[in-house]
């Protein structure tokens, strides 16, 4: 099935019976020391993070950098970096489907994970970035005390449905793809309440030809269903500064480049997990080079589209002779938050282009150091779009500075912690490669008779 | 395998160790006039489901209502929201700001479409069910490993204990099973 | 810092280079630095009686000046500097530009008398003031009251009377120097002072901004709750209790004239501030932007008044708080459906214009062109 010269999707000489064997054995033996050191790391970046929170909320939004005109800091920009990097999984599990790229099997479990993981730090930021955290419900269609519903105009009520649909939708799409490989260790599980744990959640699968029947249709039109969500996640979430009239928000461009972002974000957050686990968890039969190169190739072409969308900036202030906007890429260039563009350019558009050498794409290392100047490039784009849009505007006797403060970074590390902290848990409990996927497309990758095994 | 004392069994099952042979299994067994067959593969096989005579799922039909419903709720609760219940002037824009109710609406039928998709998935297959009598083979965990095995139905009119089993083995399983109830 | 010295007595002061101040002299402020005023006033700035003498109450000649090692932060609401100027060669990077984009955003407007007589309306084509109807809604129609106002930059001192007799109406806290240095200032009114010409003799203009009431205010669209809306009357509505504090419609307002409450700035808990604060006003809590309402309250006080009597409000009956109290008379607020008010008299005249009408906003409160008439022995121009 390979093309020559190309590495193969699954490390040959494996079966159904030895992909099951390995991938389960990950769950349902004990996990390394490593494991429980980074467990640990993580988790007690949760409590940080738990203690900002509880400072934020006793305190007020005070504790943060924010001024007016500066009113959005690092929690929208920390919101919008992490609902980007959800994405990549969403697009691995439902676009890859969709267009029938197989290779995507061994990475879409655990990049749907990161994205259900990123989507949930996401979540939090909208939560409590409000003045009044306790309010934050009033968000919610529903009607409150007063009678009164949400405004339907404004794109924060949009992004609630967004993002909501988005989250449940993913834990779905999660869940069904689960549930096979649920049942494969309620089988393969020893400890009782393993058996039950697994037994309850896999709702009795038994894998008969209704069951597959149904599911694959279902898992297909999720597919579907997932892809426009996903494009309009994005799409929404460059709405809330679209929508605005502020030079640097106001931009029909926004949609396209901040999905294309997104993307990015999430690919390159794939290979930066990817890359470590594939090695810790002695995965490199299944997470092979192929996948890396084509992560790789994703990245370098959403790169692209991202380099394309700031040149489209700059090129629309000046052709649209709108002497704010003029002001405003003026000012990205030249004025104080200038470092920070100049190291988003190196980051998100220098970097990326080492991957038009095959080495790079296919050096785990390599590929490993880009992916990690895409995931700050983009904590940077959003700070660009953000801050440098905001602290000066319309009017310059109203303009000012911002710079996030010790709870800021508080807040944005403890949500890295957060993440890591689920995914370490993911890794524990559930398998981190969908293994009936990967019985499915064993027999087409070997090049032996793939059912004959011995008993 | 021993019987179960009073209740009659709930099926005979025969495992294979490949697709092709439970394939041809299934074959024969038609040939031979059974029609209560069940096939259970450890990954989704189209071959299977086709051969059983399963062509059309219903679950595409139930999701497009979904939407449907999903779209229809959200665009008119914004309508109903900003224009009959609470109709106030927001920065002078129209009441019915149709342009800006689109996203809600466009979520609101992802989330109604996917939902009946997922609910739809389970009622179909009559999940959850915490037991099924095919649990009670032993082997049958092999059955989301690299097993295939094809079961008939006690209910099957042309069921007889005797002749179905010496049918089955007839088949070249690995190994023919009683299914208890 | 700087240490100041005359004859054998000494101070160390901040320092602040303004422009037009003559060379070779200094002011410095009486009245700080004292050291037992209690919470407020203890420790703050600089106690200049030092230098004072009786022989000398208001000048002192030959006091000496040397910089000295030390830092000293400064906390101001106006960091602009002045317009009509590029930043010279040793400015920091930065400074400067302020005044360059507010003259080409043609904020303030200024004429002289001559140019007024050669063009009545030239403040009204230095911006880009949109045609009346030229937008994507239709109208809404204000059939009753439409409250407006105007602001005569001719007669505005910059006095800050506005300032604080709006702080007094509305129960604005008083936040500290930490918060203004960080931008959380609480006025709802602010002056923006802007510098014109040559840094040795500039022209200083003054302009009082608060919320525009913009009859398609980007701020009401964005919110996501609905805690600020259009009342029938066009005032743009504040509603703190439905408020959660996303600050978006702060981040999309051009005139940034809105103002949150960061922490919980006012003390709700000692029983003796009730005093202070007027008790028509609502008290604003921690996490809800608040802003300018046209002085609500006393809009409802004259309707009730005018209801008993069975009329209309009269013009004039409703004074703002910054109206009241302005010496030069150069605000002023009324019904803009009234074609004899006063206000619409204002709006009607020829240096009548909108502040960044380009927008599409449609501000109620609209400003009048400062017209200068130098005399040409003291000043070419």
């Amino acid at each position: 099935m390979t093309a020559p010269g190309k590495p193969p999707i699954v490390a040959p000489g494996h079966t159904p019976g030895s992909v099951t064997d390995q991938i389960s054995s990950i769950v349902l033996t004990r996990m390394p020391r490593w494991w429980w050191a980074a467990f640990g790391a993580s988790f007690a970046l949760v409590m940080m993070l738990l203690y900002a929170l509880t400072k934020l909320v006793f305190e007020g939004t005070g504790i943060w950098g924010l001024n007016i005109p500066v009113g959005w800091g690092f929690a929208i920009i920390n919101f919008v970096w992490w609902i980007g990097i959800g994405h990549a999984g969403t697009l691995i599990s439902a676009i890859l489907l969709l267009l029938r790229q197989e290779w995507r099997t061994s990475i879409n479990r655990f990049a749907e994970a990161m994205t259900l993981f990123a989507v949930a730090c996401a979540g939090l930021f909208p939560l409590i970035h409000v003045g009044r955290p306790w309010l934050a419900y009033w968000l919610l269609p529903y009607p409150n005390t007063m009678d009164i519903w949400p405004q339907f105009r404004s794109p924060l009520v949009w992004d609630v449905f967004a993002v909501t649909t988005y989250a449940t939708v993913s834990l779905l799409f999660w869940y069904v793809g689960l549930v096979p490989d649920l049942a494969t260790l309620r089988d393969r599980a020893r400890q009782r309440l393993a058996k039950i744990t697994y037994g309850f959640l896999s709702m009795g699968w038994r894998g008969s030809a209704t069951h597959w029947h149904n599911y694959e249709t279902a898992y297909l039109l999720l597919a579907g269903l997932a892809t426009p969500l996903v494009v309009s996640v994005h799409t929404v979430v460059s709405f809330d500064f679209a929508v605005g009239q502020l030079p640097g928000w106001h931009a029909t461009i926004f949609p396209p480049y901040f999905v294309a972002g997104a993307i990015f974000a999430g690919f390159a957050m794939v290979i930066t997990l990817a890359v470590p686990l594939r090695t810790l968890f002695d995965l490199k039969d299944f997470i092979t080079i192929r996948h890396l190169q084509n992560m790789g190739k994703v990245m370098l072409a959403t790169g692209l589209i991202v380099a394309y969308g700031y040149v489209i900036e700059i090129f629309m202030a000046w052709y649209s002779g709108n002497w704010f906007e003029e002001f405003m890429i003026l000012n990205r260039i030249q004025g104080p938050y200038r470092m920070q563009w100049y190291a988003l350019l190196l980051c998100n558009v220098l970097a990326p282009q080492l991957l038009w050498i095959k080495r790079v794409r296919s050096t785990p290392a390599l590929l490993f150091v880009v992916a990690m100047f895409v995931n700050v490039g983009m904590w940077l784009e959003r700070f660009v779009i953000v801050v440098t849009s905001l602290h000066r505007d319309f009017l310059p006797s109203s303009w000012g500075m911002y710079a996030g403060t010790r709870w800021d970074w508080a807040i944005f590390v403890g949500s890295i912690g957060l993440f890591l902290a689920l995914l370490f848990l993911f890794i524990r409990f559930l398998p981190m490669i969908s293994i009936f996927e990967m019985r499915t497309i064993v027999p087409k990758t070997q090049a032996r008779e793939p059912d004959e095994v011995s008993p | 395998m021993s019987k179960a004392a009073t209740k009659p069994e709930f099926a005979l099952m025969a495992e294979f160790r490949s697709s092709r042979e439970l394939l041809h299994a299934i074959e024969q067994s038609q040939a031979a006039g059974y029609t209560q067959l069940e096939a259970y593969t450890p990954y989704p096989i189209e071959e299977v489901w086709e051969a059983l005579g399963q062509h059309k799922s219903k679950l595409p039909l139930i999701v497009l209502i979904g939407g449907i419903v999903g779209a229809f709720t959200g665009y008119l609760l914004q309508y109903w929201v900003s224009v009959i219940n609470y109709p106030v002037n927001v920065g002078g824009r129209p009441l019915h700001s149709w342009v800006s109710f689109i996203p809600v609406t466009f979520e609101t039928t992802i989330l109604f479409a996917a939902g009946a998709a997922v609910l739809g998935m389970f009622a179909l297959n009559r999940l959850p069910m915490p037991y099924h009598p095919v649990f009670n083979v032993p082997r049958f965990a092999l059955a989301s490993r690299d097993r295939y095995f094809l079961a008939i139905g006690s209910w099957d009119p042309k069921y007889d204990r005797r002749a179905t089993e010496e049918f089955l083995l007839g088949l070249d399983p690995f190994e023919v099973n009683e299914v208890a109830s | 810092m700087v240490e100041v010295t005359v004859d054998d007595r000494s101070l160390e002061l901040p320092v602040w280079i303004l422009p037009g101040h003559a060379d070779g002299s200094m002011t410095i402020h009486l009245g700080y630095g004292r050291t037992r005023t209690g919470r407020v006033g203890s420790g703050s700035g600089f106690d200049a009686y030092r230098l004072r003498t009786s022989r000398a109450p208001w000048h002192v000649a030959g006091a000496r000046i040397r910089k000295i090692a030390k830092h000293y932060e400064l906390a101001s609401t106006q960091l602009h500097s002045n317009i009509g100027l590029a930043p010279g060669p040793n400015e920091e990077p930065g400074f400067g530009v302020e005044g360059v984009e507010a003259e080409r955003r043609h904020l303030v407007r200024v004429g002289t008398l001559e140019h007024f007589r050669q063009e009545p309306d030239f403040a009204q084509h230095m911006g880009h003031t949109p045609p009346e109807g030229l937008s994507m809604y239709p109208p809404w129609d204000f059939p009753g009251y439409a409250w407006g106002l105007s602001i005569d930059l001719g007669a505005c001192t910059g006095c800050n009377a506005c300032v604080v007799a709006c702080q007094s109406e509305n129960n604005i806290p008083i936040v500290g120097k930490e918060m203004v240095a960080m931008g959380r200032e609480m006025h709802w009114i602010r002056i923006d002072r802007y510098f014109e010409g040559e840094l040795e003799h500039p022209h200083v203009h003054h302009q009082p901004v608060m919320c525009m009431h913009c009859e398609q205010a980007p701020c009401e669209v964005v919110c996501p709750v609905g805690a600020t809306v259009h009342s029938s009357e066009g005032l743009n509505d504040m509603v703190y209790n439905r408020c959660v504090g996303t600050r978006y419609c702060s981040n999309n307002c051009p005139y940034k004239v809105r103002r949150f409450n960061f922490f919980k700035y006012n003390d709700t808990e000692t029983p003796v501030l009730e005093l202070l604060r007027n008790p028509d006003v609502t008290v604003r809590t921690r996490g809800v932007m608040e802003k300018c309402t046209y002085c609500v309250q006393r809009i409802n006080h004259a309707r009730i008044e005018a209801e008993k009597e069975e009329r209309q409000i009269r013009d004039g009956e409703i004074q703002t708080a910054c109206q009241q109290v302005c010496p030069t008379e150069a605000i002023v607020f009324g019904d803009v459906n009234d074609p004899e008010s006063k206000v619409s008299d204002a709006k009607a005249k020829p240096l009548a214009y909108d502040i960044l009408a380009e927008l599409g906003t449609r501000p109620r409160t609209s400003y009048l062109a400062k017209l200068r008439n130098p005399n040409s022995t003291l000043e070419e121009s």
